[in-house]
């Protein structure tokens, strides 16, 4: 009472139950100028029809949106981009988990293979993509030569371009780049997993495998699922790395959705086409978070 | 049934030593508690004969078998652990039937002995619940029946009953001790609690900083204490210690106080420390072996003792009054209405026959 009193009555006590609101109104206004507008005006634009030629700002109706259902580019790149996600993701995941599994046990210097491993992580992904180029290059790169001392003779692979090597190339380097995130986030999770559970099961007779499936698993499984759900969107966005190493080419044989739409947008300058695709992807991405969100909570 | 042997036994942490050559022979079918304030190496201790922890020297021997190479799960033993570590993600009866399950048992068998211990163990209705479900209570209760249903032939405990309340503690001590007598495995129990250790152990081993202190029946390590580690760690309230000189009267001992007090030995307790006439003692007496002086007369080794009493503490039954003897507390456990408050004067009879005399110097009984 006698604090709503010394702060003035009227406007002090309105302004003092709405003082967390006035907090936040600042980030909200923010997110709604860089998240909500940005998205609005991409559903504007792929019903009109702008590119570099002319500007129909008139109602196309879904003249884009059937486009999307045509171009077979697009459905290719759709189809790389899975199947980048689909390879790299359990890679990266077995590696980690792997890796952390191992750094749960005391190993000496711990500290420093930690500090190296999480390098990859924190550097740029468009800096690790022009690392690994130079790493692939045919005749500089310490790849290459590392093969030809193991061969015995010169190996001139030329990994951006050929047919077999391209692939391997990019998710390479993306694994290389991911894995020890995957790691970190893991070993986070399994540091944490009750040791007395582990030794419980163990007098109980289990076996390793055991208690790793049942006992250790099912312990770290929300933070596995977060991990998986973030490392999946990244994937599925996948654009440095392609972009560094091949730009998508040879052609369009590691084209991405993300390297797609940017040559769309950004080098051809079908501006409604490629808010057309940004808008389709963000709203199936969305659906895809609030999916896996939900069932992640309920796995609590 | 297992007979286990520890010889030599050391455990080191890095630089500390947690365990320091332990050498204890538990017999078939003994129940042996493990006490000792925390930190002694109790756990330690257990967590080695368990397989978690590797003896860096020593051999663990569980019916005349060394095991010191086995893992955990080769050693066929059952533990139940202070946290209970029952597993967050499994029902009530998946918990209890991990064991069986892992060891391959067939269905039907894995359905009848976790009924038979759910039965036993009155936990029935919990069986498709979840651990976070249950009272700190029947969590303890799950713990045990994992432990109990695969018949393993030894038993260890790690302070089981410490996380629960008083009440349930008692109630679940004389479970265990009712479990022990049924099932007549050999079991070793750790705890910090010497009434806990008093009233469940055939056996009571006194750990102190990784070694063994004493160990013996229950009454007899509180009946005949070798140290004053010993005599202060088991009863409560602790024991009283006081320090004396031992003195020769009229052809017998007495032990003196600085202020001129003397309490006369009885001649049997005289015998034993004859020759430590005119040193140093520490006088050890419990609080319930004194008492108010009445005009029944006294007893052969009641010795009388005037004081002051400066605390009065009732309890209910009885009265802790504690007064000043040679510049110590002394605590004596009277009638509750024996005493009436602080400032009063009053004749205590000390049994002599139940004293201790402890060597000032080594802290060892006379
Ligand atoms: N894993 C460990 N690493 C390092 N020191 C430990 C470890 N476990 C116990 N200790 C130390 O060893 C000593 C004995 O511990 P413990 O056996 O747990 O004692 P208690 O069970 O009797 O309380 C303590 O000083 C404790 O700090
Ligand atoms: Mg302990």
């Amino acid at each position: 009472m006698s604090v709503a009193v010394a702060s003035g009555g009227g406007f002090g006590r309105w302004a003092d139950r709405r003082f967390k609101y006035l907090l936040i109104l600042p980030a909200v206004l923010i997110l709604l100028l860089v998240g909500v507008f940005p998205f609005i005006n991409i559903l504007i634009v792929s019903f009109q029809d702008i590119s570099l030629i002319f500007e129909d700002r008139s109602f196309h109706g879904l003249l884009n949106y059937k486009r999307l259902f045509t171009e077979a580019r697009l459905w290719q790149a759709i189809l790389h981009t899975v199947i980048f996600t689909l390879v790299a993701l359990p890679l990266e995941l077995v590696f980690g988990l792997l890796m952390a599994l191992l750094f749960l046990e005391p190993i000496r210097g711990r500290q420093v293979f930690l500090a190296l491993l999480i390098i990859p992580t924190v550097i740029s992904p468009i800096v690790a993509g022009a690392t690994w180029r130079l790493m692939f290059d045919n005749q500089f790169g310490p790849i290459n030569q590392i093969l030809g001392w193991a061969a015995g003779e010169p190996v001139p692979i030329i990994w951006i371009v050929q047919k077999g090597f391209v692939w391997p190339a990019i998710l390479i380097a993306e694994i290389w780049q991911w894995t020890p995130f995957m790691f970190l986030l893991l070993l986070a999770a399994l540091s944490n997993v009750d040791k007395s559970q582990v030794e419980a099961a163990q007098i109980d007779g289990a076996s390793n495998l055991r208690i790793f499936f049942r006992i250790v698993l099912p312990a770290i499984k929300p933070v596995l699922a977060i991990v998986l759900l973030i490392r999946a969107l990244d994937l599925f966005r996948l654009f440095d790395v392609v972009w560094a190493l091949t730009q998508g080419g040879p052609g369009t044989r590691t084209e991405t959705l993300s390297t797609y739409a940017y040559v769309q947008g950004f080098q051809q300058f079908e501006t409604s086409y490629t808010s057309a695709i940004a808008f389709v992807v963000v709203v199936l991405l969305s659906i895809v978070v609030v999916l896996a969100l939900r069932r992640v909570e309920i796995a609590r | 049934m297992a007979r286990v042997r520890l010889s030599g036994l050391h455990k080191h942490y890095g630089a500390l030593h947690a365990v320091r050559g332990i050498d204890l022979d538990i017999p078939e079918g003994e129940f042996t508690v493990i006490v000792g304030p925390s930190g002694c190496g109790k756990s330690t201790l257990l967590r080695t004969v368990a397989g978690l922890e590797e003896a860096d020297e020593g051999a663990i021997e569980i019916d005349g078998e060394v095991v010191n190479d086995l893992a955990p799960r080769d050693r066929n033993i059952a533990m139940v652990f202070q946290n209970y570590a029952l597993y967050p993600y499994m029902t009530v009866f998946e918990n209890i039937a991990f064991g069986l399950r892992a060891r391959k048992f067939p269905k039907p068998e894995i359905n009848k002995r976790v009924q038979e211990a759910a039965e036993l163990l009155d936990i029935t209705e919990q069986l498709v619940r979840y651990p976070r479900q249950l009272s700190g209570g029947q969590r303890q209760r799950v713990a045990i029946g994992r432990a109990i249903v695969r018949d393993a032939r030894l038993f260890l405990f790690d302070e089981p009953l410490s996380n629960l309340d008083a009440q349930l503690r008692e109630e679940m001590r004389a479970e265990i001790k009712r479990l022990h007598q049924d099932l007549g495995k050999t079991m070793i129990y750790v705890t910090h609690d010497q009434v806990e250790a008093m009233t469940l152990a055939d056996r009571i081993v006194l750990l102190r900083d990784g070694l063994i202190e004493q160990q013996g029946a229950p009454l007899d390590l509180f009946e005949r204490p070798e140290t004053r580690f010993v005599a202060g760690f088991l009863g409560s309230p602790t024991m009283n210690f006081v320090p004396a000189t031992l003195e020769a009267s009229d052809g017998g001992l007495a032990v003196r106080f600085a202020e001129g007090t003397t309490l006369p030995l009885p001649p049997t307790r005289a015998q034993a420390v004859r020759s430590r006439a005119g040193s140093a003692v520490t006088l050890g007496v419990r609080a319930e072996h004194m008492s108010r002086a009445n005009d029944a007369g006294t007893r052969e080794g009641l010795a009388p003792l005037n004081v002051t009493i400066d605390l009065v503490q009732p309890t209910g039954s009885r009265t802790y009054a504690t007064f000043n003897l040679a510049d110590t507390a002394v605590s004596a456990e009277l009638q509750a209405h024996d005493v009436r408050g602080p400032g009063e004067k009053m004749a205590l009879l000390v049994d002599m026959n139940r004293i201790v005399l402890l060597d000032p110097e080594t802290d060892r009984v006379l």
